[in-house]
């Protein structure tokens, strides 16, 4: 049990390390101590059947252990507003992430159009409030409905054909989207939708700076609880929804339509199921982001976000719950960590996918057998 | 009244003709062999029965209701279950997973259950599992102890008991069996032999329509045998009369000229 606490709270203090370390030469260091234990965890074996075996053991204190460092992740950043943002940003890909793997890891469903339906999300929350005057949490909660039923709508016809016809249309719904949005003029064309208020709970506002524990704390820290508490929540969701009937019934359509029709399963059902309890977290994830940056336009919501929202779930580990999440933190942060080298982040990103792709296409945190715990 | 009755079904792809109005009656716990030479129809009967292919033409009647119209996953939760002559589980998902998925349409637990009873769903998979651990025992003891290994683990004549398990598991009144022989050595065809033999034991009331290439099969599990060519039936009745025909003979042997 003590081995786990100890493992979780070095990975952290290592990861806080890395990201606070200023000059190029501490975060050479951290970076390198940080590769160098990742490194000897993985090839030597008594170390790694000792962690795996202790982890088993005590799943409990590991999510326990987990959580509470998750909650104090705000503290050490604190003097970063920045930093404590793209933590936020990193939970909100884990709730987009969750939903997508849903549709393309569970039930094979490619859809490319991730940046579409967050954007349905987030144009719904900035409509609904700018425009109509709704309190903020009530349209983040009408935003992933309008996700849902705009995808439900459009793409019953289109379930019905299979892999790359699939991904094709979606792909195309992504621009579609997009020049609806350029061009419509009560979502502001171009400009986007400005000013959409801040979220308020109990009279709240989530743009005071709070003090937790007499720690002053970026105001974005506000929003880093609350992006956890929807990701966990999502999470949560999500894992009970895989290991059971429903996740079962969507592996074994997307492993051989043929045999799961002949076990009983309308495939139509199966995919319209898990196409629109993806999309619902997906719309989540972008009305959350909404509200949290106070604005939407069209290129927050382009073809290039469905990507890195497929990327994550690539690093991760295709219908791996648990490789979202390690996906979402390993691809948001990191860009930003490197955003010193410009123009070759991007390139240094693409290389990372192919490398996966080619070495590990399993994922750095492959999925698990179903236990229906 | 039979269990099953194809009447002059007929499945046409564009010019060919794969099944010429075939007549066929399944009488409730018979087992039926049928059997024919490469492309004689006879995958393309099962495809028919269950929904795969539409009927050009024909009816079939499964406990008097009509089968033509209807999906496949709507005729499979009629009560007809059936195995692929090439394989078709899961192999990345556990024997468990692949087993219980014929329980799938007679769940009991929604959506909410899933997430927020979870006690009601937990209860419900551990029968399941139960159910498929007993089933996989019939035919392997040590079976439900690998119930979490991914399937493709498992050598060939265990993934053949496993498919034929998910059939069962959906407690099917009439099971389909495409070539359960096929790619088996002689030994492993011996032991799928009692497996079948264990199968009408263990379900009494079940009909069974299998199709085998494997003659030896056919004799000892089968006491009618239906013989097609061409997508017609051309002979009907017990082994010894089937594989006597003439026309079965030529249609395996090719034509009898001259006698020596």
């Amino acid at each position: 049990m003590l081995l786990v606490l100890l493992t979780e709270a070095g990975l952290f203090v290592l990861v806080v390390a890395a990201v606070l370390a200023e000059r190029p030469a501490a975060l050479g260091a951290t970076g390198a101590v940080l590769l160098a234990t990742l490194a000897a965890v993985r090839f030597v074996a008594p170390l790694r059947a000792a962690l795996a075996s202790a982890f088993a053991r005590h799943r409990a204190t590991a999510l326990l252990g987990g959580a509470v460092l998750a909650l104090a992740l705000p503290f050490p950043l604190a003097a970063s507003p920045y930093w404590t943002f793209v933590a936020t940003l990193a939970l909100v890909y884990v709730t987009i992430g969750q939903g997508l793997n849903f549709q393309i890891g569970t039930a094979g469903v490619l859809n490319l159009a991730g940046a579409a339906f967050a954007g349905l999300g987030g144009y719904t929350v900035g409509l609904l409030t700018v425009s109509a005057g709704w309190p903020s949490w009530l349209a983040v909660l009408a935003g992933p409905l309008v996700a849902v039923a705009v995808g439900a709508v459009l793409f019953v016809p289109i379930l019905k054909t299979r892999g790359h016809y699939l991904a094709l249309v979606t792909i195309a719904f992504v621009f579609i989207f997009n020049i609806l949005m350029n061009n419509f003029e009560f979502t502001g064309g171009p400009q986007g939708i400005k000013n959409i208020p801040t979220l308020r709970l109990a009279g709240y506002a989530f743009t005071t700076k709070p003090a937790v524990f007499g720690v002053p704390l970026p105001a974005h820290a506000n929003f880093y609880f609350a992006a956890l508490a929807m990701a966990a929540l999502t999470t949560w969701i999500i894992r009970r929804l895989y290991d059971s009937w429903l996740g079962l019934a969507l592996n074994t359509l997307r492993d051989d339509e043929i045999a799961a029709k002949c076990c009983g399963i309308s495939i139509t059902r199966g995919k319209l199921a898990a196409f629109s309890i993806g999309n619902f977290f997906i719309g989540l994830g972008g009305a959350f982001y909404a509200v949290m940056v106070g604005f939407v336009s069209p290129p927050d919501f382009d073809f290039g976000y469905s990507l890195v929202m497929l990327s994550v779930i690539i690093i991760g580990g295709v219908d791996s719950i648990p490789g979202v999440i390690l996906g979402a933190c390993l691809l948001v942060p990191l860009p930003e960590r490197f955003r010193f080298l410009h123009e070759y982040r991007l390139l240094l990103y693409g290389v990372v996918i192919v490398v996966m792709l080619l070495y590990r296409p399993q994922g750095l945190w492959p999925a698990a057998v179903r236990r229906y715990r | 009244m039979s269990l099953l009755e194809a009447r002059g079904l007929t499945v046409r792809f564009g010019g060919l003709i794969a099944l010429d109005g075939v007549d066929l009656a399944v009488e409730p716990a018979e087992t039926l062999g049928v059997i024919g030479p490469n492309g004689s129809g006879k995958t393309t009967f099962f495809n028919a029965l269950t929904g795969l292919y539409a009927a050009a033409a024909g009816d079939i009647r499964f406990e008097g209701r009509s089968l033509v119209g209807l999906e496949p996953h709507a005729i499979s939760r009629l009560g007809i279950a059936r195995t692929f002559q090439s394989s078709r589980l899961c192999l990345g998902l556990s024997v468990f997973d692949n087993v219980l998925i014929g329980m799938h349409p007679r769940r009991r637990t929604w959506l909410a259950d899933f997430v927020l009873r979870r006690g009601r769903f937990r209860a419900e998979i551990r029968g399941a599992i139960e159910r498929a651990s007993h089933l996989l025992a019939l035919f392997n003891r040590e079976l439900p102890a690998r119930g979490f290994v991914p399937v493709g683990q498992l050598p060939q004549i265990d993934r053949r008991r496993v498919e034929i398990c998910r059939a069962l598991a959906s407690q099917p009144r009439l099971l389909l069996l495409d070539e359960p022989s096929a790619g088996m050595n002689p030994e492993e065809t011996v032991e799928l032999m009692r497996d079948l033999q264990i199968v009408s034991e263990e379900m009494p009331g079940l009909s069974v329509i299998i199709i085998e290439h494997d003659m030896f099969v056919i004799e000892g599990v089968s006491r009618r045998v239906v013989a097609l060519n061409y997508g017609r039936k051309i002979a009907e009745g017990s082994f010894a009369a089937v594989a006597g025909t003439a026309e079965v003979r030529e249609a395996y042997l090719g034509k009898e000229t001259a006698r020596a």
